[in-house]
């Protein structure tokens, strides 16, 4: 910055009291309508999880995991009970693996439509924003047959599952899949067709792969470049269930800006993703196989842990999740447990994206990256 | 043509206000009446003295230490009284699921409000009983 405009420069605080900024801040220093440096802050959330995990048995760290991020609790419980399951080196029973791949796809469904309505609001528009948190009900309704509970819904444990498929639930999920492949297209038209979401997202907040790379992004900010990044595919996990499944990691590749990403492809990518997921449920509904959802001998071995190391991940809705849990001989509790959430990276990347846009355009730089505050303050 | 077009537009509308004037509420008139939740509802817990051993499994379990037992206060053989504190509770449900004496269970009832938080320190007697009846509404009948 030249000292002249440092002059004229204001700085000012996005955040936390802003209502599109659920409890995060940023400090911007503005040059008339334009942003020439974002400095992005993180610890408003925090609530050392981390440190929480060391005092909780293997069974009960699940249950903070899911609380880091309640839109996809499936999925952001499922590194550590795999961190968990690899150190015991045990394998769950093969009911056990589907039921939880259909329910972290779910999930994934569900924290996206969140995602849609709240990245529309964002623009103002809001009939966008109702829509689909109609449908959304509609999952939530299948968790809470399931589990008992709509958010917190600790599904999966180390050894299995906690709960099993029954037909209503079966006939809950089967209706919200159906209600959403219905309006699917209608949601698809009303933004990508509209004029006002178009000319606010294209060309925004545009990154090439390289430059995610480098920033730690990840999941659909960086599938949306046009690179296949899935560890569903690149790592598969023991306990999930993927194999069984005939599918493609989605990527949408704009001719446009080939290798590069701008607010509204990241927008495409996300309605891709929910295809995918729902493909995936579909294929799997009919494949959920007879026996029991939790082996009991398995679940004993995690009671008490060897020394070890093990590295826990899950492709989350918003990228790679993981944990990395270290043990000491026959402990109770982690000797170390560390989370990798994946909107670190994706908040922090701001601080490249920003400079330069309007001050119009700041929160369609953010929300386009669909960063959720628990993931980055542990 | 066009006014075709304009009587097609018209229906389309009235279609819509008819559906919506007919159609039931989305909205439920709390606290009169309420919705139905699932058999798996995580609510506030039941406590069944009978079958309890005073084996303190569920205390074990509980993540956040919201459940306090007393072993020497004894209504039947071999049970134990218990406290739950609903400030700290979670409703995870491991207390329930560590019970292999069919002893605690949830309930649906999932509308726990106080005036105190005092008041949300349930002593034995309060978690063996259910206080609420269930609630009726213009002959619908709820939980
Ligand atoms: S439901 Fe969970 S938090 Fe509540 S008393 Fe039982 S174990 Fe403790
Ligand atoms: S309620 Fe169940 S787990 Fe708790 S002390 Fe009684 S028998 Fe044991």
């Amino acid at each position: 910055m030249s000292p002249d405009i440092r002059d004229e420069a204001v700085e000012m605080w996005f955040g936390p009291q802003h209502v599109s900024a659920h409890g995060w801040a940023a400090k911007l220093t503005v040059v008339g309508d334009f942003i020439v440096e974002c400095d992005p802050h993180a610890g408003y959330f925090h609530r050392s999880a981390e440190k929480v995990l060391e005092f909780r048995t293997f069974k009960q760290g699940p249950l903070v995991l899911e609380r880091m991020c309640m839109l996809e609790a499936f999925l952001a419980e499922y590194p550590y009970i795999s961190a968990v399951e690899q150190i015991a080196g045990v394998e769950v029973p093969e009911r056990a693996k589907v039921l939880r791949t259909i329910m972290m796809e779910a999930s994934r469904i569900h924290s996206l439509q969140f995602w849609w309505g709240q990245f529309s609001a964002e623009l103002g528009l809001f009939a966008m924003t109702l829509w689909p948190w109609v449908d959304r009900e509609f999952f939530l309704d299948t968790f809470e047959e399931l589990t008992g509970s709509r958010h917190a819904v600790s599904f999966s444990t180390p050894g299995g599952v906690r709960y099993d498929f029954n037909e209503k639930v079966l006939k809950k999920l089967d209706r919200a899949l159906q209600r959403l492949e219905q309006h699917l297209p209608k949601f698809k038209d009303m933004l990508l067709r509209s004029p006002t979401f178009r000319m606010r997202t294209k060309g925004i907040a545009l990154f090439s792969y390289e430059d995610a790379l480098r920033w730690g992004l990840s999941g659909p900010n960086i599938k949306a470049c046009g690179v296949p990044m899935d560890l569903r595919k690149d790592w598969p996990d023991l306990n999930l269930a993927y194999d069984l499944v005939d599918w493609e990691v989605p990527v949408v590749d704009n001719p446009d800006h080939p290798g590069q990403s701008d607010a509204y492809d990241r927008m495409v990518q996300r309605f891709l993703e929910v295809e995918t997921s729902i493909n995936i449920i579909r294929q799997l509904l009919p494949q959920i196989p007879e026996g029991p959802i939790v082996d009991p001998k398995a679940r004993a071995k995690t009671n008490r842990l060897p020394a070890g190391e093990a590295y826990g991940r899950v492709e989350g809705t918003r990228g790679v999740t993981t944990v990395w849990l270290k043990t000491t001989e026959k402990a109770q509790t982690p000797y170390r447990a560390k989370i990798r959430g994946p909107c670190f990276a994706s908040y922090y990347s701001l601080k490249h994206l920003v400079p330069g846009s309007t001050f119009a355009d700041f929160i369609v730089v953010f929300g386009s990256l669909d960063p959720y505050p628990g993931w980055w303050d542990r | 043509m066009g006014m075709i077009r304009v009587l097609g537009d018209i229906f389309r509308v009235l279609k819509h206000i008819v559906r919506q004037t007919f159609s039931r509420p989305f909205t439920y008139f709390y606290p009169f009446e309420d919705r139905e939740y699932p058999e798996r509802t995580r609510g506030r817990h039941i406590h069944i003295r009978e079958n309890c051993t005073a084996c303190g499994q569920c205390v074990r379990a509980c993540p956040v230490v919201a459940i306090r037992i007393d072993k020497s206060d004894r209504k039947y053989e071999k049970d134990a009284a218990l406290y739950f504190d609903y400030t700290r509770c979670i409703f995870c449900g491991l207390c329930v699921e560590a019970c292999r004496f069919n002893a605690l269970f949830h309930t649906p009832v999932v509308d726990l409000s106080e005036p105190s938080r005092e008041a949300l320190h349930y002593d034995p007697e309060r978690i063996e009983t259910l206080e609420r009846e269930p609630l009726e509404w213009r002959g619908r009948r709820f939980r």
